[in-house]
C-alpha cells in the first residue's frame, strides 16, 4: 500500500488546493452577489472534490500511522476542519446578513491558511514554527 | 371459472408441486451428505481424529463467529480464507513437500516442472480416493504427517503464533481468535473433513461431495459435465420464460382501464388509532439501527485494510471483525423486518377501519420484545465471540455461526414467537376484511397470506440443532434466507405497493388483485426451488445443480420486465396533483424496481449459474448483489413504506422536501459507487485470480493484501461516505417530523411534499 503514498499524497494536496480555491471563488461571488456560485454542478463539483480529499486523507493516515489524539498536529487539524466547515457553510448558505457571511467567508479563508501551515510543518503552530516561533 | 380463482388454484397447486419437490429433495440431501467418520485413522490404526474431535470442531467454529469469519463450502464472510480450500491447499502443498523430499530429496518448490508435474499426477488419485468405510477414513502416513503440519499452521494462526501475527492481520483476526489449543487442534479436525469432503469423489462417482468445489487443479477439482450442462440449459430456460413472459404481457398487459383519480387524497380521512399510532416508535427505531449499520459496515470494511485497528484504535480487541460483521448483516434483516413489522401493524387496522382490543398494548408488547432481542442476541454473541461464554451454551445463548440466522437459539426461538405474535396482532386486526366477499378480499388475502409465509418461515431456522449435519444446516438455513427474500418478501413487496395504490383509488381492485396473483405464481415458479442455487456445493448432488439453475434462473424472468412496474408506479404518482404528497415514498418504490433489475436481475445472475457460482461463491461478487438487493430492494422498499406510514402518522407535520430528496439521491449514488467503485472491480480482479490459480489463491491473503486491491477497498470511502449522508439525512427528517412544528400540510401540495 506504502508504493502509493506519493500520488495519494500528491491527490490529497491537489484536492485540498482546488476544495480551497473553489471555496474562496464561490465565496467571493457570492458576496457580490451572484447566484451562480450555489447552482448545483458547482455544488455538485465541491462534493466530488471534497469526497476525494477525504478518501486521500483516510489512506494517508492509514499508510502513515498518524492519527488524531496520538498526534497533536493532526489534532489541532481537524478540530480547525470542523471550525472551517462550520463557516464555510455560513458564509455561503446560513448566514443572513452580507456583514456575517463576509466575516464568516474571511475567517473560514485564514482557518484554511492555518490549516495548510499545520500540515506543512507537522506541528500544531503551523507557520508559526516555520517563522521561528517555536 | 373466473382469472382471480383459476390463479388462486393455479397458486395452490405450484406450492403443493414445489414444496413436495423441496422437501423430497431435503430427504435426499440427508440420505447423502458427505459422510461423518466415527475416526480417522492412518493404515497402521493410529487415530488422527474422532467424530467428537470434528464435532466439537465445528461448534468452536460456531463460536469464533462461524461464518462471519472466512467461509466455509463458500459460504461466509470475504475476508480471511475459505477455510476448506486454504486447508485443501495446504494440506496438499505440505503432502506435496514430504513427496518430494522423500523421493528427490529436495522441497517440491525446487524441483523442475516435470518432476513436479509428475509428483501432482500421483498425487491426485490419492487424493480423490475414497477410503471412507465402516465409519472410519484411512489414510497413509504421509497424508497424516501433512495433516499435521496444516494442523499446527491452524493452532499457530487462531492463537497468538508469532509466524502467523502478518496473516492475522491480514485475515482480520484478532489474537487469540480461539481460546485454548485443545478447541484449535478441534478446530483444525472440523476444517479438515470440509476440506476431505471437498476433494474426495462420491462413491460411485468422478465427482466430489462439493461437486467438485472449490475448483483446485492440484486435487483435481474442476467443474463438472453437469455443471457446464446446466449452466447452458439454464441460459435457455431464462430466455424461453422471458420469451413465453412477454407474449403475456403483450397479450394481457394494459387492457384494463385505470380508474378516474378521486378528487382528493383518500388517505386524508384515515382515522389513526391508538395501535396505528403506537406504531411510530418502531420507525424511530428503524432509522437509529440503520444508522448503527452503516457505522458497522464501514468499521467491516475498514479492517480490510487495517486487520486489528481503526485509524490507530485497537479496536479488535473488544469488537473483532467477525463481530461487526455479525451485526452488520443482522442489523440489515432487522431493520428492515422492523420496518415492515411497523407499516403491517400500521395499515391493518386502516384496512379493516377496526380496532380490536388491546391491540395498542399487542404492539407495545411486541416492540419491547424486539428490542429485548436485539440486546440480548447482540451481548451473546459478543460473549461468544470474545470466548467468554464457553462451548456448552453458545448453541442457546452465543453465536451459532449461520449468516444472517446466527443469534443464539433461545433468542431464535424468542424471534420467532414475536413474529407469531405480529401475525396475530395483524390478523386480528386484518379479520373483518378478510370475512368480507367484496373485491378486495383476494389482494388483503394475498398481503395477510404473504405476512404468514414471513412468520412461518423463520420457523425453518429452528429446523437445526447443534450437531445437525453441516449439508443440512445449510439447506434449512437457505429455507429461511432465500425464501424470505427471494420468495416471499418478493410477493409482500408487490402486494403491499399493489394494496396502497388500490387503497388510493390509482388502481381497480380487480386488475391489482390479479396482477398481483399473476406476479406471485411467476416470482414463486422459481422461488421456491431456485433455493438450490446457493446448495450446489453444499455437499449435495447433481440433481441439486439440475434443479436450482434451472429454476434460478426462471427468478430472473419477471425482473426482466420490472421497468413495466417502475413505469406505472411513476404513472401512478402523476395521476393527480395531490399524488404530489406521495413523491418520495414512491420515488424509493420506483427505487425498488431499479435495483431489483441491478441488483437483483443482473449482479444476482452473474454469479447464478452453477458454472459462473463454481468460480465466483465468496469472492466480492458476491456481497456485490448482496448489498446492492438487499438494501437496493428491501431497504428501500422499508424506507418507502416507512415514509408512506410517516404521512398519515404526521399529517400535520412540516416535510422537509430538501431532506428527502438529499437522501433519495445520496442513497442511490452512494449505493452505485461502493458497487461500481470497489465490489465489482475486486470481484472481477479475484475471479481472474482463481481462474488462472485456483480458488484459494483469490481469496489468500498474498492476493488481497496486493496494492491495487487495498486501493480499491479505499475507494469505498466516497461512496460510502455520500450513502451515510443519505441515512442522516433521512433519520433529521424523521426526527424533524416530531420536532418541528409548522403549518398543517395535510391538504396542501406544495413543491417539497
Amino acid at each position: 500500500m506504502i508504493e502509493y503514498y506519493p500520488i495519494v499524497k500528491q491527490v490529497h494536496i491537489a484536492s485540498v488546493i482546488a476544495s480551497g480555491a473553489l471555496f474562496a471563488m464561490r465565496g467571493a461571488a457570492g458576496l457580490a452577489g451572484q447566484h451562480w456560485p450555489m447552482s448545483a454542478p458547482l455544488r455538485y463539483l465541491s462534493y466530488s472534490i471534497d469526497s476525494v480529499l477525504l478518501t486521500a486523507a483516510l489512506m494517508l493516515m492509514t499508510m502513515l500511522h498518524v492519527y488524531p489524539i496520538a498526534h497533536d498536529w493532526l489534532t489541532v487539524k481537524l478540530a480547525l476542519l470542523v471550525l472551517y466547515i462550520v463557516l464555510g457553510s455560513l458564509a455561503m448558505k446560513r448566514a443572513r446578513e452580507w456583514r456575517q457571511r463576509f466575516v464568516s467567508y474571511s475567517v473560514a479563508l485564514v482557518v484554511y491558511l492555518l490549516m495548510a501551515g499545520i500540515a506543512r510543518a507537522h506541528h500544531p503552530l503551523g507557520w508559526l514554527r516555520w517563522w521561528g516561533w517555536a | 371459472m373466473r382469472t382471480t380463482q383459476r390463479l388462486w388454484w393455479g397458486l395452490g397447486l405450484l406450492l403443493v408441486c414445489s414444496f413436495g419437490v423441496l422437501l423430497f429433495m431435503g430427504t435426499e440431501i440427508h440420505r447423502l451428505a458427505p459422510p461423518m467418520p466415527e475416526r480417522v485413522v492412518t493404515e497402521s490404526g493410529e487415530v488422527v481424529y474422532t467424530r467428537a474431535d470434528i464435532e466439537q470442531g465445528r461448534v468452536v467454529w460456531q463460536s469464533i463467529g462461524g461464518h462471519q469469519l472466512g467461509s466455509i463450502w463458500g459460504h461466509g464472510a470475504l475476508v480471511a480464507p475459505d477455510w476448506s480450500a486454504d486447508w485443501l491447499h495446504r494440506e496438499l502443498i505440505a503432502w506435496l513437500d514430504l513427496r518430494a523430499m522423500a523421493v528427490h530429496g529436495k522441497a517440491y518448490a525446487d524441483l523442475s516442472v516435470g518432476d513436479r508435474a509428475k509428483l501432482e499426477a500421483e498425487l491426485r488419485p490419492l487424493v480423490r480416493a475414497n477410503t471412507f468405510a465402516n465409519g472410519e477414513i484411512v489414510i497413509s502416513a504421509q497424508r497424516a504427517q501433512a495433516i499435521a503440519s496444516v494442523a499446527a499452521h491452524i493452532d499457530s494462526l487462531f492463537g497468538t503464533g508469532l509466524d502467523t501475527a502478518r496473516l492475522r492481520e491480514s485475515y482480520a483476526m484478532k489474537d487469540a481468535t480461539v481460546d485454548t489449543p485443545e478447541h484449535r487442534r478441534q478446530l483444525a479436525a472440523f476444517f479438515f473433513w470440509t476440506s476431505w469432503a471437498a476433494s474426495t469423489a462420491r462413491p460411485d462417482s468422478l465427482a466430489s461431495y462439493t461437486n467438485n468445489w472449490p475448483y483446485e487443479p492440484l486435487a483435481g477439482n474442476e467443474p463438472t459435465t453437469s455443471e457446464f450442462m446446466w449452466t447452458v440449459f439454464s441460459v435457455l430456460f431464462m430466455i424461453a420464460g422471458i420469451g413465453l413472459l412477454g407474449w403475456h404481457y403483450a397479450v394481457y398487459h394494459g387492457k384494463d382501464r385505470a380508474p378516474a383519480p378521486p378528487a382528493t387524497d383518500p388517505l386524508l380521512s384515515l382515522k389513526i388509532t391508538p395501535s396505528m399510532a403506537a406504531t411510530q416508535k418502531y420507525f424511530w427505531v428503524v432509522m437509529a439501527l440503520f444508522l448503527v449499520q452503516i457505522l458497522l459496515g464501514a468499521t467491516t470494511a475498514h479492517y480490510q485494510v487495517e486487520g486489528q485497528e481503526l485509524y490507530g484504535l485497537k479496536l479488535a480487541e473488544v469488537l473483532p471483525y467477525s463481530l461487526t460483521r455479525s451485526w452488520h448483516t443482522q442489523l440489515a434483516v432487522l431493520w428492515i423486518a422492523t420496518a415492515w413489522l411497523g407499516t403491517g401493524l400500521y395499515i391493518a387496522p386502516a384496512i379493516s377501519g377496526y380496532e380490536p382490543p388491546l391491540q395498542r398494548l399487542g404492539v407495545n408488547f411486541l416492540f419491547l420484545c424486539l428490542l429485548i432481542i436485539v440486546v440480548g442476541a447482540f451481548a451473546g454473541q459478543w460473549f461468544a465471540v470474545m470466548q467468554k461464554l464457553g462451548l456448552a451454551h453458545n448453541f442457546w445463548f452465543g453465536h451459532q455461526g449461520w449468516e444472517y440466522v446466527d443469534i443464539g437459539r433461545f433468542w431464535q426461538i424468542f424471534l420467532f414467537v414475536g413474529l407469531m405474535l405480529w401475525l396475530v396482532l395483524m390478523g386480528r386486526a386484518l379479520w373483518p376484511a378478510l370475512r368480507q366477499r367484496d373485491e378486495m378480499a383476494s389482494i388483503v388475502g394475498l398481503l395477510f397470506l404473504s405476512t404468514v409465509a414471513i412468520g412461518l418461515f423463520y420457523g425453518a431456522g429452528l429446523m437445526w440443532g447443534e450437531h445437525t449435519h453441516l449439508s443440512m444446516v445449510e439447506y434449512w438455513r437457505w429455507w429461511v434466507v432465500h425464501l424470505w427474500v427471494e420468495g416471499f418478501f418478493e410477493v409482500f413487496a408487490v402486494a403491499v405497493m399493489s394494496f396502497l395504490f388500490v387503497k388510493l383509488g390509482l388502481v381497480r381492485a380487480r386488475s391489482a388483485t390479479v396482477a398481483v396473483l399473476f406476479a406471485t405464481v411467476v416470482f414463486l415458479s422459481g422461488g421456491v426451488l431456485g433455493t438450490f442455487h446457493h446448495l450446489y456445493f453444499t455437499g449435495t448432488t447433481t440433481a441439486v445443480v439440475a434443479l436450482g439453475a434451472s429454476f434460478s434462473a426462471l427468478e430472473v424472468v419477471p425482473l426482466a420486465f420490472i421497468g413495466i412496474e417502475a413505469y406505472e408506479t411513476y404513472t401512478h404518482s402523476q395521476a393527480t396533483p395531490w399524488m404530489a404528497r406521495y413523491r418520495w415514498p414512491i420515488m424509493f418504490f420506483i427505487a425498488v424496481s431499479f435495483w431489483n433489475l441491478v441488483g437483483a436481475g443482473l449482479f444476482g445472475f452473474l454469479i447464478n449459474t452453477p458454472l459462473a457460482l463454481y468460480y465466483m461463491q465468496g469472492l466480492n461478487l458476491t456481497p456485490l448483489h448482496g448489498h446492492t438487493a438487499l438494501f437496493g430492494v428491501y431497504g428501500m422498499l422499508g424506507i418507502g413504506l416507512m415514509l408512506f406510514c410517516l404521512r398519515g402518522l404526521r399529517p400535520d407535520a412540516v416535510w422537509n422536501g430538501g431532506l428527502l430528496k438529499t437522501s433519495f439521491w445520496t442513497l442511490n449514488i452512494g449505493l452505485s459507487l461502493m458497487a461500481l467503485l470497489t465490489l465489482l472491480p475486486i470481484g472481477l480482479l479475484q475471479l481472474s485470480a482463481a481462474l488462472e490459480n485456483g480458488y484459494w489463491y483469490a481469496r489468500s491473503a498474498e492476493f488481497m493484501g496486493r496494492p491495487i486491491i487495498e486501493v480499491l477497498v479505499w475507494m469505498r470511502v466516497p461512496g460510502d461516505t455520500i450513502f451515510s449522508i443519505g441515512a442522516v439525512a433521512l433519520a433529521l427528517f424523521v426526527a424533524g417530523l416530531w420536532l418541528r412544528r409548522g403549518e398543517p400540510q395535510s391538504l396542501a401540495i406544495t413543491a417539497t411534499s
